[in-house]
């Protein structure tokens, strides 16, 4: 059973390919035009979504939930569709709908612009200049709606098997080009790639069921399902609606066990093979109830021998669960031995998550064969991690070369997904506190104590530092010429600008780059009578004799000092924090 | 009267200094808890201690700085970071801290040292009214959402009329940005970063500007709003560390003060958004702003008469000095307070459930 998902552009000609690939193939073909009309039946505010998605408005918390009502209504439709025989769908991104399901032949249509805009003109009647605006602003309405809905560029090549352009090809030759493409041994369902539609579909319906019931309509809800096992996530706000899940999907059939994790994060585990018994699990799990997350596991198979041993990232070509034999190892031509579930199995991914169910914290799991482009995909892009965790992976390879490709598979990770990606014997020394904690605690304090017992036993030499100018103390400066007014009026123009008395601190100064010259000292000379006075704007004026860059310096040791400082505190608090897990 | 070192510097004592730190504390414990400011507390606090207003601003300034360095690293992390936006924000903010030191150092230098004994009483007084009316505007607004009937604050979530009505201007050019997926016409733009940078420069309080405008006028969603308020706190702080360190303004001593307390006071308050409920927090945190709000008040009448334009009673000073440092240390301690209390439970109750999950667990 096949699925091809068109991604057609305004009158581009992607509707006329689908329908002609149709019916070539012999198959049903779906709308979005009708999908939509099964959603407003469904009773889901379709208009209002799209105008608060294409528009740049805020979206509201009610109107988020109604979002993730319809993306799981959709998916759900197209599941089923899909899974009761083969299946062309023409509308903007219907492959996005359906992560992880290898069998999604991906296509998007191009038009040269010019010919849409006839078009436009021709069947709809408008003038040129209304004609190309129309056609500009209906592709950027769209590229809005990919981007809230899946996060991603509704353009970007990447995310598509295949791109048309209808230029210089009939849709009859494209349409045939289609078929052949579609037989490929890639593109053709295997138990695997079935089980992933299923345990979609499956999730698809237990959200749509929660977002029917009148008790948890109102709630944010993450699904998840893997093998009849459904998961529920909800954050601490909506606990109160935890108690109606199981009541909410009683109606959904093909759920063996209902799980439901309180979290306000994710966290997403990588590996190859999971022990619920193993160090690392431990450190996942304080760290998730340390910060109340849900853990999400997904196991990544390993790569059959004489396949290509990178991890695959884009160009390479992406080793599918078709190409990839859960057992033997050997190429089948895409058609693989249902041994799904025992695989899983074998790489703990059940009892890993039944002890996280235990503590409460799954967050739900699957198992993902091929490298890191198919892992990529697997993923919800609508899920919001926050942070991914790497473990072991490519475990038949050499220490060289499995620390290598797990390096490439997490910069390749990190490279695509918002959130930090680090490897679990990271864990500790980023996100626990242990041994090196210990150590830089201790050193951090120790440098702190430093620079704060050197700034504080010796303010008096910071201080004047910091001030910038020349300054000397006097004591009974004349009242008559105290204020900058009185100086003003005393002064000739230059001098009154740079010369100044403070009388919290008893000083005169001189406020400026430039030196004082004989004429600025005379004319202070002649404000004061008392020798202690005179001798004290001698002194300024010796001060004063050259240049002074202290301003420039000052500003410059402020810029230079203070990131240190605060890096240096400031690791010494996050550490603390740490030790009483209160981050 | 405090004495000074170097014209402006306050002389620190054992109690002086333990207050700066207190200080900083409270304020790092609402900085982390409200998402931005923490200023407000700190700003006005050092100028009940003594400390000249146009120092308070520049020490706290440059505190900003280094703080807004580390948490943005961490936002930065998490990805909530919007570089493009922060990018555009900053070349006003600039400009925006220039007219703002500009100001503040001239009415420094000429308002206000005369007889009355209150250098730099019109810097003084300046700061503090811009304090009062924006800061009632922010807790006057906090307040109104946190009291909406709950139903509808479920409803709407953040108010979408000033996105839409600003969507609906047509001042191109536009810019999009990718990371908070919003199109903001240039002009707006440049709008924002400039009052951002003013305040950041006058009061040192820019975030309670740039995060509610990124918002509601541009619609950036408030992890990417709050999280890019910070990476451009970061450049604004070190540009108006620069700017009144060359003045000769910053006063390390303070800075580093404020560090001892803020930094955990700021761990604490990040935890206690994760524990106390968000209208809780606002109430909370509109409640403090506006008791700060009452507190920069009652000193007007001092700065006024140090001015000259009043005739009071000097002797009225130390009381009108007074009734303001009990108002805003009111404010803080009770606000710090209900946030503790709500984070100690919090913690107590979640150590419970971990040692009774792994007795479960064990006995299993």
């Amino acid at each position: 059973m096949q699925i091809i998902c068109i991604s057609r552009g305004t009158l581009g000609g992607g509707r006329e390919l689908a329908e002609h690939t149709a019916r070539k193939l012999g198959c049903a073909c779906l709308s979005r035009e009708e999908l939509i009309e099964a959603a407003i039946k469904e009773g889901i505010q379709v208009g209002r979504l799209e105008m608060a998605m294409i528009k740049p408005r805020i979206f509201s918390e009610q109107l988020a939930i109604e979002r993730e009502y319809y993306r799981a209504f959709c998916t759900a439709y197209l599941c089923d569709r899909a899974l009761e025989g083969r299946l062309v769908y023409h509308g903007r991104t219907g492959h996005l709908l359906l992560p992880g399901v290898d069998h999604v032949l991906s296509v998007r249509v191009v038009a040269d612009q010019e010919q849409r805009i006839w078009r436009v003109i021709r069947e709809l009647g408008l003038d040129r200049a209304k004609a190309r605006k129309y056609v500009t602003d209906v592709d950027e309405d769209r590229r809005r709606w990919a981007r809230s809905m899946y996060g991603v560029g509704w353009e970007e090549t990447a995310h598509y098997d295949l791109v048309l352009n209808l230029q210089h090809m009939s849709v009859e030759n494209a349409a045939s080009s289609l078929v052949a493409v579609a037989q490929l041994p890639d593109f053709q369902m295997t138990p695997a790639s079935q089980k992933a539609m299923t345990d979609l579909r499956l999730a698809a319906r237990s959200r749509v069921a929660l977002a029917r019931h009148e008790r948890t309509s109102r709630a944010k809800f993450k699904v998840r399902a893997d093998g009849g096992v459904v998961t529920a996530t909800y954050l601490p706000q909506d606990s109160r609606y935890a108690e109606f899940i199981p009541a909410a999907l009683e109606p959904v059939e093909g759920i063996a066990e209902i799980r439901a994790t309180m979290a306000e994060t994710g966290i997403l585990w990588i590996q190859e093979r999971f022990d619920p018994a193993s160090e690392a699990f431990q450190e996942v799990v304080e760290l998730a109830t340390k910060w109340n997350a849900s853990v999400e596991l997904l196991g990544l198979a390993p790569q059959a021998a004489g396949q290509d041993e990178e991890p695959s990232p884009p160009p390479a070509a992406p080793e599918t669960a078709a190409l990839e034999p859960a057992a033997s190892g050997q190429y089948n031509g895409g058609i693989e031995d249902d041994v799904e579930e025992k695989a899983s199995d074998a790489i703990g991914v059940k009892s890993t998550l039944d002890e996280l169910a235990a503590v409460g914290r799954s967050g739900g799991g699957k198992v993902v064969r091929g490298g890191a482009q198919d892992l990529l995909e697997s993923l919800d892009p609508s899920a919001r991690y926050s942070l991914v965790v790497v473990g072991d992976l490519f475990l038949d390879k050499g220490h060289a070369a499995r620390v290598r490709m797990t390096r490439d598979l997490q910069r390749f990770v990190g490279d695509h997904i918002t959130a930090p990606v680090v490897g679990t014997d990271e864990l500790k020394t980023q996100y626990l506190f242990g041994r090196r904690d210990v150590a830089r605690l201790a050193g951090f304090m120790a440098v702190v104590a430093a620079l704060y017992f050197l700034v504080f036993s010796n303010q008096g030499v910071v201080l004047k530092f910091l001030f910038g100018r020349h300054a000397v103390q006097v004591k009974d400066w004349p009242d008559a010429y105290r204020s900058a007014s009185a100086l003003d009026a005393a002064l000739p123009r230059p001098t009154a600008e740079r010369f100044r008395y403070s009388e919290g601190s008893e000083t005169i100064s001189w406020n400026s780059l430039a030196p004082m010259t004989e004429a600025d000292r005379d004319a202070l000379l002649g404000l004061v009578t008392s020798p202690a006075h005179r001798d004290a704007i001698e002194e300024l004026y010796q001060d004063a004799q050259s240049r002074n860059f202290l301003p420039i310096l000052a500003a410059l040791a402020v810029f230079i000092f203070v990131p240190v400082i605060a890096h240096s505190y400031g690791t010494v608090a996050k550490s603390l924090m740490k030790l009483i897990k209160m981050e | 009267m405090p004495t000074f070192l170097f014209e402006h510097f306050v002389e620190l004592d054992l109690a002086n200094a333990l207050q700066v730190v207190v200080l900083g504390f409270i304020g790092g414990i609402l900085s982390g808890f409200i998402g931005s400011g923490g200023a407000f507390f700190m700003t006005p606090g050092m100028m009940n201690l003594g400390v000249p207003g146009i120092v308070a601003v520049g020490s706290n300034i440059t505190h900003k700085f280094g703080k807004a360095m580390v948490g943005s690293r961490r936002h930065g992390e998490l990805g909530n970071v919007d570089k493009r936006l922060g990018a555009f924000l900053i070349v006003t903010a600039f400009v925006g801290i220039q007219i703002a030191v500009w100001i503040n150092n001239m009415l420094f230098e000429e308002g206000g040292d005369g007889h009355g004994g209150g250098a730099g009483a019109a810097s003084n007084l300046y700061i503090s009214m811009v304090f009062i009316c924006i800061l009632s505007l922010v807790a006057v607004s906090l307040l109104r959402d946190a009291l909406r009937p709950r139903d509808e604050q479920h409803a709407q979530g953040p108010s979408m009329k000033i996105a839409n009505f600003v969507a609906g201007l047509q001042l191109p050019p536009y810019v999009y940005f990718p990371v908070a997926n919003v199109r903001v016409s240039l002009w707006v733009l440049m709008g924002v970063g400039l009052a951002t940078g003013y305040l950041a420069g006058t009061i040192g309080v820019g975030g309670f500007i740039g995060v509610p405008a990124m918002i509601y006028v541009f619609g950036v969603p408030t992890a990417v709003a709050t999280g890019t308020e910070l990476y451009l706190a970061m450049f604004m702080g070190g540009f108006g560390a620069l700017s009144y360190a060359y003045h000769g303004y910053v006063d390390i001593r303070l800075t580093m003060l404020l560090y001892l307390g803020s930094l955990v006071g700021l761990y604490i308050g990040a935890y206690g958004t994760k524990v106390v409920k968000e209208v809780m927090i606002r109430i909370v945190t509109g409640t403090v702003i506006l008791i700060c709000v009452l507190s920069r008040a009652v000193a007007v009448p001092m700065y006024l008469r140090q001015l000259g334009w009043t005739e009071t009673d000097p002797a009225w000073d130390k009381y009108f000095n007074g009734a303001s440092k009990a108002l805003l240390f009111l404010a803080g301690i009770s606000g710090c307070v209900i946030i503790l209390t709500n984070v100690i439970r919090a913690y107590r109750e979640r150590r419970r459930i971990q040692s009774s999950l792994m007795e479960a667990k064990a006995s299993a």
